[in-house]
């Protein structure tokens, strides 16, 4: 008899949910959504790689500033914010930019974020915050936001973003267990890409599954295919659902998979073996969507180039609005840190004016070289 | 390993957001009912041995009493009495063999006693002068004050042993508060992934000062954390010592034979206040006390050992005087060191005194003068 590996906790995840296999077969129950939004998923995805892509380029050129790579993730990204509605709140991390654009944040104020500049547009009925650098710590803030909404009485919920390398993190476990307590009215959607920059994921955690890791704070956990846009709809709907009707927050875990780079920064053919990205090629969310749509004559090779095309100029319209911007002063980022300015920050900033008049050079404009890695 | 999910896994079910509801009644790992009664296997341990644990336990709580009374006196320092919580503490560090380490909170003192600890090193910790006389070959660190932090602290040590190619295991001890610490979570996922030598007791004691457990984490068992960070996670019956011993070496033998951690609920109770500067009643029914009074573990071990003849009134008797004198001579042996000198801190905190608190220290020194001199006296 062994006592110990007997009472090994009882496991929430028996499956993964589907929908759509890699090859656009439906094999599960289709949500009951309309074609006009079935063909806005597609939409969302296309725009996703092409603003990518496009990124990643523009990076290269110096027009912008770090990029985190979103290429394999849209149907993940699609999925969890589609179910939201208005005045449902949404965090992200980096690489939830396409979840941000889904929920209604317009796409300049992100590519300004991206170039190093002040996120100052959000517009505040977007209920999205800009997304959040520092490693899991939206989370909490999601779970700070869901709480207000329940003590407001308000029918709203929250739905929150992260890595699979942020929930190592002790604040995202603190977060589970706060929501857990109190029933928040949140989703924790972690989008598992397999790779946490160079960390592959069974070097993340020695769980079987990043959802099993709900169960210990009292909440259900659920897998998703995460590059099964219809898949993720329905399973965020469903937990969305259940905090709407107060029986607090669920954990899924999205499997999914990082197409490109971490960052600009990174070059992943360092540490990542070129059998295993071809190997998630075959799985890529937009292919599957895609021959799903065609399959039910929803969608023509010729529609899809015209589709392209009009995302393509969308894509440029943003970066033209953005490149037209007055460049910022470096000094102005202290007016944007609280409502009212510390004295703290007052004096600093009067140091840095001071500096910049010694040393007008010293940073004004969208210089993405003075940018960090 | 393969990122891919493999194939049976990918269900073409409807979405299951339920709970597994598999939490038998049996899943509290038991040997000793409260009456005493024998309902487990007994691990294999010599009456000898087992009488030692009594007296481990008794002893634990004459010192508990006599800390708290002399903490009234104004004789010690803030204290976390330890009663109802003796059979944990003796349960979990009884298995550990000497090169083992123990890396502990505040509340398992007894864990520290049977590792080696002398009394004197204990109460000068909770005196308030330095812990400077724990034997560094004991293995086992001060007790932590710090919610949660000994358990990184814990899985650093494994993973030393392990690189050193050591056969060693480190059992270290937290509260059910100090789970819910971001720490508690790194230090598990860290243990999981490099499948440290460690073995996590959680001495869930139901309250951390004034917050309930229902109110600490929504699982069902604190124990549930363990599939999440891939390791076991065992419940067991924190006032049944048998039960405690068996489980604790079970784990301990898994992570010597490179098996990896364990995570270990045990479900015990806190009789007295959280500290000397804390009042219970103010917060926690006096029912439920009563309650768990009745499942006290030392009443119940010495139910087991009078109905087996290995205890009788007069021996108890006898083990009761014989602690008694062991912690009122520590007392004494306590009492007769004269307090440390503020400046000394600073040497115990690295082994060599960095540069700024040298400074610090050399102010704090004139400082002190000045005052003496102003008294029209030198300092000491």
């Amino acid at each position: 008899m062994s006592l110990v590996a007997d009472q090994i906790s009882p496991a929430v995840i028996d499956s993964m949910h589907q929908v759509l296999t890699p090859e656009g077969k439906v094999v599960g129950q289709l949500p009951d959504i309309p074609d006009e939004q079935l063909m806005q998923f597609y939409r969302w995805m296309v725009f996703g790689r092409i603003s990518s892509q496009r990124f990643v380029a523009l990076q290269r050129q110096g027009r912008i500033g770090t990029f985190s790579p979103i290429d394999g993730q849209e149907a993940a990204s699609v999925g969890m914010a589609a179910p939201l509605q208005q005045k449902d709140w949404l965090l992200g991390s980096y690489r939830e930019y396409l979840a941000y654009h889904v929920k209604g944040v317009p796409f300049p104020a992100q590519v300004k974020q991206w170039g190093g500049d002040i996120p100052d547009d959000y517009p505040a009925e977007s209920r999205c915050v800009p997304f959040q650098i520092v490693l899991g710590t939206q989370v909490l803030h999601t779970v700070g936001i869901a709480q207000a909404i329940k003590y407001e009485g308000e029918p709203q919920v929250a739905v929150v973003g992260c890595g699979d390398g942020a929930t190592s993190e002790g604040d995202f476990n603190e977060a589970l267990n706060f929501a857990g307590v109190f029933k928040a009215p949140v989703v924790f959607m972690v989008q598992n890409n397999g790779w946490a920059i160079s960390t592959p994921r069974h070097k993340q955690s020695a769980a079987r599954y990043i959802a099993d890791r709900a169960i210990g704070f009292g909440m259900p956990g659920c897998l998703v295919d995460g590059n099964d846009v219809l898949a993720v709809y329905q399973v965020v709907a469903d937990a969305v659902a259940r905090a709407r009707a107060g029986d607090g927050p669920t954990l899924i875990e999205a499997i999914t998979y990082r197409l490109g780079a971490h960052t600009t920064a990174d070059d992943p053919t360092k540490y990542r073996p070129e059998a295993e990205v071809e190997e998630w090629e075959k799985r890529d969310p937009i292919i599957r969507y895609r021959q799903f749509l065609m399959d039910r004559s929803m969608l023509t090779e010729k529609e899809d180039k015209v589709l392209h095309e009009e995302l393509n100029t969308e894509f440029e319209e943003a970066i033209a609005v953005y490149e037209a911007l007055p460049p910022r002063t470096p000094q102005q980022h202290f007016d944007l840190v609280f409502a009212e300015q510390s004295p703290q920050l007052q004096r600093q900033q009067a140091k840095l004016l001071e500096a910049l008049e010694t040393e007008p050079d010293s940073g004004v404009n969208h210089d993405s070289s003075l940018m960090p890695l | 390993m393969s990122l891919l999910i493999p194939e049976e896994v990918v269900s073409k079910k409807d979405i299951s957001f339920k709970v597994v509801d598999d939490k038998p009644a049996d899943r509290i790992h038991r040997i000793l009912t409260p009456e005493g009664e024998v309902i487990g296997t007994l691990p294999k341990l010599s009456p000898a041995q087992l009488v030692g644990f009594y007296r481990w336990m008794i002893l634990g709580r004459f010192f508990s009493d006599q800390m708290i009374a002399l903490q009234r006196q104004g004789r010690m320092g803030t204290f976390a009495p330890l009663q109802g919580q003796e059979a944990t503490a003796v349960g979990l560090a009884a298995p550990l063999k000497p090169e083992d380490w123990l890396v502990a909170s505040y509340r398992e003192n007894i864990s520290h006693l049977i590792k080696g600890v002398p009394l004197l090193a204990l109460m000068k910790q909770w005196g308030g002068h330095f812990a400077d006389n724990y034997p560094p070959e004991l293995n086992a660190p001060p007790f932590q004050i710090v919610l949660g932090t000994q358990t990184l602290h814990a899985v650093g040590i494994a993973q030393a042993i392990k690189y050193n190619n050591q056969s060693h295991v480190v059992v270290t001890t937290i509260g059910d508060g100090a789970t819910s610490e971001g720490d508690f979570n790194e230090a598990l996922n860290f243990a999981g992934v490099f499948k440290a030598p460690v073995i996590f007791v959680v001495s869930n004691n139901g309250w951390a000062i004034s917050t309930p457990r229902r109110k600490q984490t929504a699982a069902e068992y604190i124990a549930d954390r363990g599939a999440g960070f891939g390791m076991p996670g065992c419940v067991v019956d924190g006032n049944d010592v048998l039960a405690v011993y068996q489980v604790v070496s079970e784990a301990i033998d898994r992570a010597r034979a490179g098996d990896g951690p364990t995570l270990i609920e045990a479900i015990t109770y806190r009789m007295g206040a959280h500290t000397t500067a804390d009042d219970p009643t103010k917060y926690r029914p006096q029912t439920d006390l009563e309650e768990w009074t009745k499942c006290g573990p030392i009443t119940r071990f010495r139910k087991y050992l009078i109905n087996h003849d290995m205890l009788t009134e007069a021996k108890d008797k006898t083990l009761h005087e014989e602690v008694e004198a062991e912690i009122l001579s520590a007392v004494k042996e306590y009492e007769a060191i004269s307090p440390p000198a503020p400046y000394q801190q600073f040497n115990q905190v690295y082994a060599e005194t960095p540069s700024q608190l040298q400074r610090q220290q050399t102010d704090l020194i004139q400082d002190l003068n000045l005052e003496a001199v102003s008294r029209n006296g030198s300092y000491a």
